[in-house]
C-alpha cells in the first residue's frame, strides 16, 4: 500500500509548483495508473515516492513505512523503473542484476530462479553477458524491469513502463503487472497510452497543475462525465481547463 | 550567425554550464554559496603564485647579466605547450569521440570539419584557463621587469591566444589517425587505452630530447653562446621552434624581427589547423560512426554457465565496491585519470627529473629523496613524493560526479548512505595506495632511496593519502555534478577536483609549517615522525567519521 498524505514539491524557491496537496491511496493488490499531461508533476510524485526527491510538505507510507524516517526499510520493499533506462552501461546485463540481487539481498538460488524466468520472458537471454552499453532502448528498458523484479517488491513503482517496448515485452509487462498485484501486491505506474490505463488499471488518478484532478475506477470516472465517454475524452475534458 | 559561430557559441555554453550556473545562482540561488568558497580558493592559490613570481623574477635576475633573459619566455612558452600536449589527449579523444551531443550533431546539416572545429574551439578555451597559471605569470613577470611597451603586451596577447593551437592540433591529427584505425577493430576501448598511452610516451619522449640538447664545453664555445641573446632560447626551444617564433616574436615586439616571426607563429599556427580540418573532412567520422558500438557474444548462456555466472549473495559494500572498480577501469577516461595516472605519474616524474641532468630544483629534490640530506628529510620528501602520485588523481574528488545521470540507483537502492561511501572510499583509497606503491618502487628501483626510508615515508603517505581521500569525498558530496554528457568533465574538468587539489595543498602547506616550526623548536626527527604519524592516524578517524556523517545527512538532499 501506498498513502500520499498532503504532498506538496515546488521548484525555484517556491515559484514553481510540480504537485500541490496531493493525497491519494494505493491499495494492496491494486493497479494504480497515474495519468497527466506533460509536466503535471507525475514524475516528481513518482520520484517522491521512491525517494529520489524530498517533499517540500506532507507525509508519503510504503507499506506503513515513512518515506523518510524508515527510507531503508521502505526501499527494501520497493522497485522503481525510471522513464528513461539511464543504467551503468559498463556493466554486463548479468554484472548489473547481480548488483542489485547483491544490494537487495536475493539469495542465489531465488536469484537464478527469477533471472531466468525473466531473461526468457523479455529474450534477453543471449545478450546478458554483454555489456549494456551495446543494448538498444528497449533492451535497457528490459533488463531495468528484469532488475526490478528480482527481488520480488512489494511494490513496484513504474514511470512511462511501456515507452520503448515492443509489443510482445509490451504484452509481457501487462501479464506481469497484473500477476504482480494478484499476489496481493502494489504497483502504482504512469502513462500516456489511455488504452492501457482503461483496461489494464483497478483504479486511475488524473493530475493536473501538481493537483489530482480525479481519482477513481473507470467506472467512477464515467459518472464526471455526462457523455459518459472514454477516458481519452474524459481525460482531454479535465486536463483542458 | 553563422553555422559554425552558433554551434560555437553553444558548445561553449553546455562545457560551461553557463545557463545552467546561471539558473542555479539568480533563480534557484542554489549555487550562492560557491561564490565566497571560490574567492577563498583563489585567495588559498595566491601565496603559491607570489611563489612562483618569486622565483621567475630571481630566474630573470640571473639570466639578465648574461644577456640571455629572453629564454626565460622560451621556457614559459615551451612548459605551457608541454602541459597542452600532454594533457590536450584527455579533451580532445573525450571532445571528438565520447561526448554524448554528438548523436545529436552528426544527423544535422553540419559538415565534419564544423563539428571538429566547434570541439576545438570549446577545447582551445579551455585550455586558455589552464595555461594561464603557467604562462601569465612568466609573460606578465618578464613584460613587467624588462620594461617593455605596447608592442610586447599586444604580441603576448597574440601569442598566447594562438598558443595552444600547435599542440592541440598536431594532438589532433594524432588522434583522428588513431581512432580511425581503432574504428576498424573489436577491441575499441582497450586500443584507445593502448593508443593514449603510446601518445603520452611519445610527448614524454619529445619532452626528454628537448631536455637533453647537448651541451657545448670548450671556452669558445661558451663565450660564443653568451655573445647572442638567443644561444640559451634556441638551445632551450631547438626541438621545438614554434617556441623560438613565439619568444621572438615577444622579444622583438614591432621590429622587422618580432613581426616576421609573429607571422611565421600565427602562420604554422593556422597552417596545421587548416590541415587538421582538410583531414577532419577525410577521417573525422569515419572513426567517429560506429566507435560507441559494441558487439557482444549472441550465443546464449546455457543454464550450467548462467548457474556459475549468478553470485551467490555477496555483501552490499562489496558489490558496491566491485562496481566502482569495474566501471571506473572500463571507462577509459576514467581509467586514463585513475589507475592509469597513478601507475604513469610516478614514472614520468622520475624520468623527467632525471633528463634535467643534475642541474636545478629537480635535481635538489632528488639529492634530497636519495639521502644527501638527513633521514628525517628523506623520509619527508619521499612520503610528499608518495602523496603526490597516490592523492592528486581526482578519483576521490569524482566518486560520486563519476556516477552522473546514473545517480539515481544509489538513491533508491536499500543500502545506507554510509555503507555506500565506504565502499567508495575504499575504492578511491586502493587508488591512492596504488599511486603510493608504484611511487615507493620508482624512488627504490631509480633514485636508490633506500628501504629503510621508504617504510616509514610510505607509513605517513598512507595516512595522510586516507586524510585526502575523505577530503575530496566530503568535497564532492557537497556538490557533485551529476549533469554531464561527457566522462572528462566528471574528472578533469569537475571543479570538484580542482577545489580537492587545492584543499591538499592547503593541508600540506599548514603540515609543512608545522613540521619546519618543530625542527626548529627542537624536536628531534624520531620524536617529529612518531608526533606526525599520531596526527595524521587521529585526523584520519575524524575525517572519516566526518565523511559518513556528512554522507547520512547529504545523500537525502541531492535531488535527481
Amino acid at each position: 500500500m501506498i498513502e500520499i498524505s498532503r504532498v506538496s514539491k515546488s521548484y525555484n524557491k517556491g515559484k514553481v509548483k510540480a504537485v500541490d496537496d496531493l493525497s491519494l491511496v494505493v491499495r494492496s493488490g491494486e493497479i494504480f495508473g497515474f495519468l497527466g499531461p506533460n509536466g503535471a508533476g507525475k514524475t516528481t510524485t513518482i520520484k517522491m515516492i521512491v525517494g529520489l526527491l524530498k517533499p517540500d510538505a506532507g507525509t508519503i507510507t510504503v507499506e506503513g513505512f515513512d518515506i523518510r524516517r524508515d527510507g531503508l526499510k521502505s526501499k527494501s520493499i520497493t522497485s522503481y523503473v525510471p522513464d528513461y533506462p539511464s543504467i551503468y552501461e559498463r556493466l554486463t546485463g548479468l554484472e548489473y542484476l547481480n548488483f542489485i540481487g547483491d544490494v537487495y539481498g536475493v539469495p542465489k538460488r531465488e536469484r537464478l530462479e527469477r533471472i531466468e524466468k525473466w531473461l526468457d520472458i523479455f529474450e534477453l537471454r543471449a545478450a546478458v553477458a554483454n555489456p549494456i552499453q551495446s543494448y538498444s532502448h528497449g533492451m535497457k528498458q528490459k533488463i531495468v524491469l528484469t532488475a526490478a523484479l528480482l527481488p520480488a517488491p512489494r511494490v513496484m513503482v513504474l514511470d512511462e513502463p511501456l515507452v520503448g517496448l515492443d509489443p510482445r515485452a509490451a504484452h509481457h509487462l501487462k501479464e506481469l503487472m497484473r500477476e504482480h498485484c494478484g499476489q496481493g501486491k502494489t504497483l502504482f505506474f504512469s502513462t500516456h497510452i489511455m488504452e492501457v490505463a482503461e483496461k489494464l488499471c483497478d483504479r486511475i488518478g488524473i493530475i493536473d497543475k501538481g493537483r489530482l484532478v480525479a481519482c477513481g475506477t473507470m467506472d467512477e470516472l464515467k459518472k464526471l462525465d455526462r457523455d459518459n465517454q472514454s477516458l481519452e475524452g474524459i481525460f482531454l475534458e479535465l486536463t483542458d481547463k | 550567425m553563422s553555422q559554425l559561430g552558433s554551434l560555437i557559441r553553444v558548445g561553449l555554453k553546455v562545457n560551461f554550464g553557463l545557463a545552467v550556473l546561471r539558473h542555479r545562482l539568480f533563480k534557484e540561488k542554489k549555487d550562492l554559496w560557491l561564490v565566497p568558497l571560490v574567492g577563498l580558493a583563489v585567495l588559498g592559490v595566491l601565496p603559491a603564485l607570489y611563489g612562483i613570481i618569486l622565483f621567475l623574477k630571481f630566474l630573470f635576475v640571473t639570466l639578465q647579466p648574461l644577456g640571455q633573459e629572453r629564454a626565460l619566455l622560451t621556457l614559459g612558452i615551451l612548459a605551457g605547450q608541454f602541459f597542452i600536449l600532454l594533457f590536450g589527449l584527455y579533451y580532445i579523444i573525450s571532445a571528438f569521440y565520447f561526448s554524448k551531443d554528438l548523436e545529436m550533431l552528426i544527423p544535422l546539416p553540419l559538415k565534419p570539419y564544423q563539428i571538429m572545429a566547434s570541439k576545438f574551439a570549446v577545447i582551445l578555451v579551455n585550455e586558455y584557463l589552464t595555461v594561464l597559471a603557467i604562462v601569465a605569470p612568466v609573460l606578465a613577470t618578464f613584460g613587467v621587469l624588462a620594461k617593455r611597451g605596447p608592442s610586447f603586451w599586444l604580441n603576448a596577447v597574440i601569442v598566447y591566444l594562438f598558443l595552444p593551437v600547435i599542440p592541440l592540433a598536431f594532438v589532433s591529427l594524432l588522434v583522428v589517425a588513431m581512432m580511425r584505425l581503432i574504428n576498424f577493430s573489436r577491441k575499441k576501448d582497450a586500443l584507445i587505452l593502448v593508443g593514449s598511452i603510446l601518445m603520452i610516451a611519445v610527448a614524454m619522449g619529445a619532452q626528454l630530447l628537448i631536455r637533453n640538447s647537448p651541451s657545448r664545453g670548450s671556452m669558445e664555445d661558451m663565450a660564443a653562446f653568451f655573445s647572442s641573446p638567443n644561444s640559451l632560447l634556441n638551445r632551450i626551444g631547438a626541438k621545438f621552434p614554434p617556441s623560438i617564433w613565439a619568444t621572438k616574436a615577444l622579444a622583438g615586439g614591432w621590429s622587422g624581427e618580432g613581426l616576421l616571426n609573429l607571422a611565421l607563429f600565427l602562420g604554422v599556427s593556422l597552417g596545421l589547423f587548416w590541415f587538421l580540418m582538410v583531414m577532419a573532412e577525410k577521417l573525422f567520422y569515419r572513426g567517429l560512426i560506429g566507435i560507441g558500438e559494441i558487439s557482444g557474444r549472441t550465443k546464449a548462456l546455457s543454464r550450467s554457465e548462467m548457474s556459475r555466472r549468478v553470485a551467490s549473495g555477496r555483501r552490499p559494500v562489496r558489490a558496491i565496491f566491485s562496481r566502482e572498480w569495474r566501471i571506473m577501469n572500463r571507462t577509459p577516461i576514467f581509467l586514463l585519470n585513475g589507475v592509469m595516472s597513478v601507475l604513469i605519474v610516478p614514472a614520468i616524474f622520475i624520468l623527467m627529473a632525471k633528463a634535467g641532468g643534475g642541474r636545478g630544483d629537480t635535481a635538489a629534490l632528488l639529492r634530497l629523496m636519495t639521502g644527501a640530506a638527513s633521514p628525517v628529510a628523506v623520509i619527508l620528501a619521499a612520503a610528499a613524493f608518495m602523496i603526490f602520485c597516490g592523492s592528486f588523481n581526482g578519483t576521490a574528488s569524482s566518486t560520486f560526479s563519476r556516477e552522473g545521470s546514473q545517480f539515481w540507483m544509489s538513491r533508491v537502492i536499500p543500502v545506507l548512505p554510509h555503507d555506500q561511501v565506504l565502499a567508495k572510499f575504499l575504492h578511491s583509497y586502493l587508488v591512492t595506495i596504488l599511486g603510493i606503491l608504484t611511487a615507493s618502487v620508482v624512488l627504490h628501483l631509480a633514485l636508490g632511496t633506500k628501504v629503510i626510508h621508504l617504510l616509514p615515508a610510505a607509513g605517513l603517505a598512507l595516512l595522510l593519502g586516507f586524510v585526502l581521500t575523505a577530503v575530496g569525498m566530503i568535497i564532492d558530496l557537497a556538490r557533485p555534478l551529476l549533469d554531464w554528457t561527457n566522462p572528462q568533465k566528471a574528472m578533469k574538468q569537475n571543479l570538484n577536483v580542482l577545489f580537492s587539489i587545492m584543499a591538499d595543498i592547503i593541508i600540506m602547506t599548514i603540515l609543512g609549517f608545522g613540521i619546519i616550526r618543530a625542527l626548529k623548536a627542537g624536536l628531534s626527527g624520531t620524536t617529529l615522525l612518531a608526533v606526525l604519524a599520531a596526527l595524521l592516524a587521529g585526523l584520519s578517524v575524524l575525517s572519516l567519521a566526518l565523511l559518513f556523517r556528512f554522507a547520512d545527512k547529504r545523500y537525502g538532499e541531492i535531488e535527481i
